[in-house]
C-alpha cells in the first residue's frame, strides 16, 4: 500500500498543476458572460432590424462557436460594448453597415501587417484602401470562426449544401438551357481546393442563404462562375484581365475561355504540371493550330517523346495574359520569345544544336533595325513601317520544321517567298544574301570570310603603323630640338 | 598652278584654287555626315548610337540621311576623277598626285632620318609620300565605299546578276573601309594638317589656297625651289626685283 499510496499522491499533484489552469481556461469561455449571453442568443426567433427594413437573425449557434477557433474568448472580448448590465441599442441604416462595424473589432487582433503576408488577403487590403467594404465574415463566418483552410464549420455547412447538390436536379435558365446542379463531392476532395467550404466559392450562399439568381442561358451562368476564382486568385484574374480572351469577351464573345473553362469548377486542376493537357486544353478552341503544332519539331517531339524540354502554347503565348499575336508588338518580340530556349547553350547543347542562331540574327540587318526600333524611348517610334522579318517568318509559326535535314528544300523555296513579299523582284540568289545563321567560313560564303578576315588583319596594321609613324615623328622632332 | 605673293609683309605661296577649297570643304560636310550617320548603325548597341539614331529621328531617317550622304559622296567622287582625269589629260595640270620612284626614296630617307641616321628628312615636292599615300588610300578607299554602298542600298538588283554573299562580303567591306578611311582621318589626317608641331595649331592651306614661306621651306623645300629658284637651303625671303613672274594672280580651278 505504501508504494500505491505515493504513486497515487504523486499522479494527484501532477493532474492538479495540469488541470488547474485548462479548467481556468474552460471557466472563462463558458463563464458567465457566454451563459448569459445565450439566454436570448441561443434562441433562432429574435432577430436585429435595420432601418431599410432588413434584418439579421441573432441566434448564435453556441457549439459551432465551441468548435470555433475563438471559443477560449468570451463573447465581450468582440462585442466590447456589451456586457450582462448593458445592452445598448444601436441602430444600422442597413445590414451592410452592420456587418462593417461589426467586423471591424477582428483587425484589432489581426493587424493589416500579419494579414498581408498572404496573398488573398494583400488583394483585398487594396481593394479596401480603394473603398470597398471588405467583411472578414465574409470568408471566415462570425461565429463559427474557422481558418479558410479546414474547419468544422466548412465540413457542417458542406454537408448542408450536398443535402440537395447531391441530388441530381436541373437548373433552368431564361433560354430554356438546364444544368445539372449535382456536385460529385470525391471531385472536390481531389482537388487543390479540398480544405475549402462551398461558400468560400459559392459567397453569399450558405445554409440559411440561398439568393436566387437569374441568367440567360448556361454560358452566362459559367461566366459568372469564374468571377468566383478572383477573390483568391487576384493576381491571376488582373493578368488575365490584360490578355486578348478577356478583350474577346469585353466585346461579346461569350464563347471565349475563362477560368473555368480551361482549369475546371469542381475538378479544378493546377494544368502547369501537365504540359500534354495544357496543349489540349488549347486545342478544344485552336484545332488547326494545333494540328500544325502536332506536325512540327516541337510537337512531334512532345507527343512522341514526352519532351519537356519543348515550348507548348504557354511556353510563347503565356498563360493568362496572352497576347494577340497578330500585334506588331507580340511580332517583334519573337525573337525575344525563341532566344529564352535558343540562347541558353546548355538546353541547345542537349540537342546538338548551336545558339549562333539569336546571335547571328541580332548582329544582321533585320535583328539590329528590329533592336534599333524596339529601343526608341518614344513608343511612338517603336513600330517599323513595314514588318522585319524574325524567326516565324523564316522557321514558321507552329509548323516549325527542323532546319536541317530532309526539309531544307521545302524551308529555302519558303525563304524565297517570305524574302520576296518585302523585297518585291527578289530572285532566286538573293536568300543567299542572308547566311542562313552561319558564321562565314571558307566553306560557306568565302567571299565574306575573305574580306572579314583580310580586314581583321589591315586595319591594325595600318592604325598601328601610323600610330609608329606619329610617334617617330614627334620623338625626331623632339631630339631635333 | 602656283602663285606667290606678299601680303602684309608675310610671303605667302598660292597651294590650292578655290575649286579644290570648296572641294574640300564639301568633303568635310559629307564625311560629318556618313559619320554621324553610319558609325552608330555599326556600333548600335552602344547607347551614345542609340541617343545619336533617336536624335536624328529614328533608324529610317538615319537610313535617309545616310544615303543622301552617300549620293552626294559619290557625285563628289565622280567629278573628282573626271576633272582630273580631264585636267591632266587636256589641260596640261601636273599629275602631282602620281606615286613616282622618289616617294619610296623620300619614305627611306625619312625612315633613316627617324633611326638617326640621316641628318635632314625626305625633301619632299608638291605633295609629300605621307600626303600622296593618304590621298590614294581614301581615294581607292572611296571607290570601295560607293560600290559596296550601292550593293548593301540595291540588294535585289545586284542579287539578279551576283550570287548572294556578295551582299553581306559588302556590308563587311563597307563597315570594315568606313573603319578604315575613319581611323585615317582622325588618326593620320588630323595629326599631319592639325598636331604635328610642324604645322599646329593647323595647316590652314586647304582653307586659304596658301602657304608661307615659313611652312613651305619645311613641308615642300623643292615645290619652293621650283617656284622661286632657291635651293631652299637658304631663309632668305625671294627677292621680287629680280624679275621672276611669280605674282600670277590665282586662278579659280587648277590642280
Amino acid at each position: 500500500m505504501g508504494n500505491t499510496g505515493w504513486m497515487t499522491a504523486a499522479v494527484l499533484v501532477f493532474l492538479l498543476t495540469v488541470a488547474v489552469p485548462s479548467g481556468y481556461c474552460q471557466e472563462k469561455a463558458t463563464g458567465d458572460g457566454k451563459a448569459s449571453c445565450l439566454k436570448c442568443h441561443g434562441g433562432k426567433s429574435a432577430a436585429k432590424k435595420f432601418a431599410d427594413g432588413d434584418s439579421v437573425s441573432t441566434y448564435v449557434d453556441p457549439k459551432a462557436f465551441d468548435q470555433s477557433v475563438h471559443r477560449s474568448l468570451r463573447c465581450t472580448d468582440c462585442h466590447r460594448e456589451f456586457s450582462d448590465q448593458n445592452h445598448p441599442d444601436r441602430s444600422f441604416r442597413n445590414k451592410l453597415q452592420f456587418r462593417v462595424r461589426e467586423s471591424r473589432v477582428c483587425r484589432d487582433c489581426h493587424p493589416d501587417k500579419a494579414l498581408k503576408a498572404r496573398a488573398v488577403h494583400e488583394a483585398l487590403l487594396k481593394k479596401e484602401k480603394a473603398g470597398e467594404a471588405v467583411l472578414c465574415t465574409n470568408c471566415h463566418d462570425a461565429h463559427a470562426i474557422a481558418p479558410v483552410a479546414a474547419g468544422p464549420s466548412s465540413t457542417a455547412e458542406t454537408a448542408a449544401c450536398l443535402g440537395c447538390h447531391a441530388k441530381e436536379k436541373e437548373m433552368q435558365f431564361a433560354n430554356g438551357e438546364a444544368l445539372s446542379i449535382r456536385v460529385n463531392p470525391g471531385e472536390i476532395m481531389n482537388s487543390p481546393h479540398k480544405s475549402l467550404g462551398c461558400s468560400d466559392c459559392h459567397f453569399g450562399f450558405s445554409p440559411q442563404e440561398h439568393p436566387r439568381k437569374r441568367f440567360r442561358s448556361a454560358r452566362e451562368y459559367r461566366i459568372s462562375s469564374a468571377e468566383m476564382c478572383r477573390r483568391c486568385h487576384y493576381d491571376k484574374y488582373s493578368k488575365v484581365s490584360e490578355g486578348i480572351h478577356h478583350a474577346m469577351l469585353s466585346v461579346g464573345r461569350l464563347d471565349t475561355p475563362n477560368c473555368v473553362d480551361c482549369h475546371g469548377g469542381h475538378t479544378v486542376v493546377s494544368l502547369g504540371k501537365n504540359r500534354l493537357g495544357v496543349v489540349k486544353k488549347c486545342q478544344s478552341c485552336h484545332g488547326k493550330v494545333y494540328e500544325a503544332y502536332a506536325q512540327s519539331v516541337h510537337g512531334r517531339a512532345l507527343f512522341n517523346e514526352d519532351n519537356r524540354d519543348v515550348p507548348i502554347c504557354i511556353d510563347c503565348h503565356s498563360s493568362h495574359n496572352i497576347a494577340d499575336p497578330a500585334q506588331a508588338e507580340f511580332h517583334n518580340y519573337i525573337p525575344d520569345t525563341c532566344s529564352t530556349c535558343h540562347s541558353n547553350a546548355a538546353l541547345m547543347g542537349k540537342y546538338g544544336l548551336t545558339t549562333d542562331v539569336v546571335k547571328t540574327y541580332l548582329s544582321d540587318f533585320h535583328g539590329v533595325t528590329l533592336s534599333l526600333y524596339r529601343k526608341q524611348p518614344d513608343k511612338r517610334y517603336r513600330q517599323p513601317n513595314q514588318a522585319i522579318a524574325v524567326c516565324t517568318d523564316c522557321h514558321g509559326t507552329h509548323d516549325i520544321a527542323r532546319a536541317s535535314g530532309a526539309d531544307t528544300q521545302a524551308l529555302k523555296s519558303r525563304l524565297l517567298k517570305r524574302c520576296q513579299s518585302c523585297h518585291a523582284g527578289a530572285t532566286e540568289n538573293f536568300p543567299d544574301a542572308w547566311l542562313s545563321h552561319y558564321r562565314p567560313s571558307l566553306t560557306v560564303a568565302p567571299l565574306v570570310f575573305v574580306s572579314e578576315k583580310f580586314y581583321a588583319l589591315l586595319l591594325p596594321l595600318v592604325i598601328l603603323g601610323l600610330l609608329f609613324q606619329i610617334g617617330l615623328d614627334l620623338w625626331r622632332y623632339l631630339v631635333k630640338r | 598652278m602656283q602663285t606667290h605673293e606678299i601680303e602684309d609683309n608675310e610671303e605667302r605661296f598660292r597651294r590650292f584654287s578655290t575649286y579644290r577649297i570648296v572641294e574640300h570643304l564639301a568633303l568635310i560636310a559629307v564625311f560629318v555626315l556618313l559619320g554621324m550617320t553610319g558609325l552608330p548603325q555599326k556600333f548600335h548597341t552602344v547607347g551614345l548610337s542609340q541617343r545619336v539614331i533617336h536624335a536624328l529621328g529614328g533608324i529610317d531617317s538615319v537610313r535617309l540621311l545616310h544615303h543622301i550622304g552617300g549620293v552626294l559622296f559619290g557625285g563628289l567622287l565622280l567629278q573628282h576623277i573626271v576633272v582630273n582625269a580631264a585636267g591632266v589629260l587636256f589641260l596640261r595640270w601636273q599629275p602631282s598626285m602620281l606615286i613616282a620612284l622618289k616617294d619610296s626614296q623620300d619614305a627611306l630617307q625619312n625612315v633613316r632620318y627617324y633611326l638617326g641616321l640621316a641628318d635632314g628628312p625626305a625633301r619632299c615636292g608638291r605633295y609629300t609620300y605621307k600626303e600622296k599615300c593618304t590621298y590614294w588610300l581614301i581615294l581607292i578607299g572611296a571607290i570601295q565605299m560607293v560600290v559596296t554602298g550601292l550593293v548593301l542600298w540595291f540588294p535585289v538588283a545586284v542579287t539578279s546578276y551576283l550570287p548572294g554573299q556578295v551582299v553581306p562580303a559588302s556590308k563587311v567591306i563597307h563597315t570594315s573601309e568606313a573603319m578604315l578611311i575613319f581611323l585615317l582621318v582622325v588618326t593620320w589626317h588630323i595629326y599631319d594638317s592639325l598636331l604635328s608641331p610642324d604645322v599646329f595649331p593647323l595647316n590652314r592651306s586647304i582653307f586659304t589656297g596658301y602657304l608661307d614661306r615659313k611652312r613651305m621651306k619645311r613641308l615642300h623645300p623643292l615645290e619652293l625651289a621650283q617656284l622661286t629658284g632657291e635651293t631652299g637651303d637658304t631663309d632668305t625671303p625671294t627677292d621680287l626685283s629680280a624679275g621672276r613672274d611669280v605674282a600670277r594672280k590665282p586662278r579659280l580651278l587648277g590642280d
